[in-house]
């Protein structure tokens, strides 16, 4: 049998806001995935984590703007430790011409304001 | 005494409604649909005198500035003065945001609400690794005594009042001591201050959380290290305004906003009162911070409830005999959670509405929120159009002219009860675990407001509960119809100063400053004082927020 799928997530940075994160991985969990929850990191320490945890997926969550600036740093990061097939996702209020800029970087999808939980939640298991 | 109805009324009302109901034509009154709050709250069809029959008008309500307090803390409320317009603001680095300030004033604001960027509201300096990425962003970014300065440089602090949204104690205890060292240094006695600190353990510990946690026992430590200095030192100050504002967003209820924000005024006044402070010396000034949801008439509801527990806890718990601490005074914000990165002007429809609630709530100042908040921080566009709508509602609308226009409707009055019997089933229930310290240190806070979050999502993601252009109303392909934020350079410039502070200020004194601070702890005495003496000496905040956390350990938050 296959084992569930296992997402890491992460708030970026010093962004203050866990509503987002909190009820995505807890929608995340009862949807049958292993949710393990960072709390706010910088990229070095998600990367590890997930590399630590044999990751299927990464979340990032942010609010603060700090989007541009560190997550790039994640993939870059993942690439560097031959992890560049973990796709990353990433919520919060990200300006919607912000996003093919991540997408560009790397971002697997970019979830934001108003997003459904199922339409997350089918993207995670998607990438299984 | 002054019971409203008589009985022989009341029952008869009562024969007539039943017979009504059975007259209504179920199929005409959705009867498979649930109608309630957005707390969940049941509502009927429809209240009556019988509702609110038991209610004693001079024990239950009375008059405005009056005992219980629920018509309005003052007798003349908006007639004699209207609230303070107090939008927030705050970003990049002090020299854009006095820009701001002083824009905001020029255009009719009558406070300045200034916040703080997420590094500072931590107690990092900007060059701090953990802290790059987000300096400048969200608020203003302090590191010295010198940014305080630029902050507020040309403006009249000695004359209009200043709100510092310094949510964690971490952050408080230097900033708020960076703003009386300026005004020391600008030669403002610090009892001509006037303002409030926001200074909220919850907010460190429970509401915003992030790396390198100080412990609630010792942020709730520095909370009212922070009360008892301003008590005896700058007494027009509120030292305090309990978040409830930040607890809604997070994820609260009404009634759990109002239960946690008075649990914690509890908690507050009981030490302070441990430490030898009689109850009239500092209750006065502890002061609300509200928010302003979607259900218009539960968040009136709600203001009035939360007024009248004030009261009786002030007084039958407390014995407080002056009106001032008897009365719970707010500043409310409208939520920004409740706001759509979709069809983002449809914001400016739902901040009024919220604005309103509050105003028929008798707060004593707000904040509306800008149109854009679920995308980016406020442009000037949206700031000035916030505080338009704020003029709007207080001049246009006459909604001003009498007190509490709400009351007495059968409907408010009976939602304010429950409101009322709610929140004090969650003090009870508070009490019972010793406390909000302790129940924050369990993680039952964090749970709390985690399950009302992911309920709330849950009615949106089922469609219970409507948001246009959330879950109806929807465009595709929406073109933004709005300017975005772009926050302004300010690392670049915050590194530059510090460097330049670092190199050119008395070392031996920074060292001195930092061990008074370790030797404070170590006796564990209030720590204003030499925080004070500190950021005079040039130390910056993210040392003292260092020397703190070497002192006392750090903590995980029971989040997940």
């Amino acid at each position: 049998m296959k084992r569930n799928l296992r997402v890491v997530i992460a708030r970026l940075g010093m962004d203050a806001h866990w509503r987002g994160s909190i009820v995505v991985a807890r929608a995340l969990r009862d949807a049958g995935m292993e949710v393990i929850y960072l709390g706010n990191q910088l990229p070095e320490t998600i990367v590890d984590a997930a590399m630590q945890e044999a990751a299927d997926i990464i979340g990032l969550s942010t609010l603060s703007g700090n989007h541009m600036a560190l997550a790039p740093e994640v993939i870059r990061l993942l690439r560097e430790k031959g992890m560049s097939g973990t796709p990353v996702i990433i919520g919060g209020t990200i300006p919607p011409d912000h996003i093919p800029k991540l997408k560009e970087a790397g971002i697997s999808e970019v979830f934001g304001p108003g997003t459904p939980l199922k339409k997350i939640i089918d993207f995670a298991f998607s990438c299984n | 005494m002054a019971i409203l109805f008589n009985d022989n009324a009341i029952k008869e009302i009562t024969r007539q409604k039943s017979q009504w109901r059975e007259q209504v034509d179920e199929s005409e009154d959705n009867a498979e649909k649930v109608f309630e709050t957005l707390s969940g709250l049941p509502v009927e069809p429809i209240y009556t005198p019988a509702d609110t029959a038991h209610m004693d008008y001079l024990n239950d309500l009375g008059f405005p500035g009056q005992a219980p307090y629920v018509r309005g803390v003052h007798p003349t409320m908006y007639r004699g003065r209207t609230w303070t317009l107090r939008q927030l603001a705050g970003f990049g680095p002090p020299e854009e945001t006095n820009k701001r300030y002083r824009f905001l004033l020029r255009e009719g604001a009558t406070g300045i609400n200034g916040v703080f960027d997420y590094p500072t509201l931590r107690g990092f300096d900007s060059t701090d690794p953990f802290a790059r990425a987000d300096v400048g962003r969200g608020g203003v970014a302090i590191d010295t005594l010198e940014d305080m300065r630029i902050l507020f440089d040309g403006i009249s602090i000695d004359k209009i009042s200043s709100s510092l949204v310094t949510c964690q104690p971490i952050c408080n205890i230097t900033v708020q001591s960076m703003y009386f060292a300026n005004a020391q240094m600008r030669n403002i006695p610090l009892d001509k201050l006037t303002g409030t600190s926001q200074n909220d353990f919850l907010m460190e510990t429970a509401i915003t959380i992030s790396p390198e946690l100080l412990p609630p026992k010792v942020s709730f430590k520095l909370s009212c290290d922070a009360i008892e200095y301003c008590t005896k030192y700058v007494p027009r100050w509120n030292p305090i305004s309990f978040a409830g504002y930040n607890y809604r967003e997070a994820g609260c209820s009404a009634p759990q906003e109002v239960a946690f924000v008075i649990a914690n005024a509890i908690a507050c006044s009981e030490e302070l009162i441990r430490r030898g402070l009689s109850i009239d010396s500092f209750a006065p000034r502890l002061s609300f911070f509200l928010s302003a949801h979607n259900d218009f008439f539960e968040e009136v509801a709600k203001y009035r409830a939360a007024r009248r527990i004030w009261f009786h806890i002030m007084k039958e718990r407390f014995g407080a005999k002056n009106p001032r601490s008897l009365t719970l005074r707010f500043h409310v914000q409208t939520a920004g959670v409740a706001l759509t990165a979709q069809q983002p002007l449809n914001n400016i429809a739902r901040a009024a509405y919220h604005a309103l609630s509050a105003v028929l709530g008798g707060a004593q100042s707000i904040h509306i929120d800008g149109y854009d908040e679920a995308l980016c921080t406020p442009t000037e566009l949206s700031s000035l159009t916030a505080l338009r709508t704020n003029q709007i509602l207080q001049l246009e609308t006459r909604v001003t002219n009498t007190i509490d226009p709400l009351g007495g409707s059968y409907f408010v009055e009976t939602l304010t009860n429950k409101m009322e019997e709610q929140t004090l089933s969650l003090l009870g229930k508070i009490d019972e675990m010793g406390g909000i310290v302790n129940a924050t240190e369990t993680g039952w806070i964090h749970q709390e407001i985690s399950n009302s979050a992911y309920k709330y999502q849950q009615a949106i993601e089922s469609g219970d509960m409507k948001i246009v252009g959330i879950n109806c109303y929807c465009m595709e392909d929406e073109r933004l119809p709005v300017e975005l934020f772009e926050s302004p350079e300010t690392l670049n410039i915050q590194e530059q100063k510090l460097v330049k502070i670092k190199s050119e200020r008395n070392k031996p004194g920074v060292t001195e400053a930092l061990d008074d601070i370790t030797r404070c702890c170590e006796e564990d005495r209030n720590l204003m004082e030499v925080i004070v003496n500190s950021v005079k000496a040039k130390v910056t905040q993210g040392e003292i927020s260092n020397t703190l956390k070497k002192f006392y350990g750090t903590w995980n938050s029971p989040i997940f």
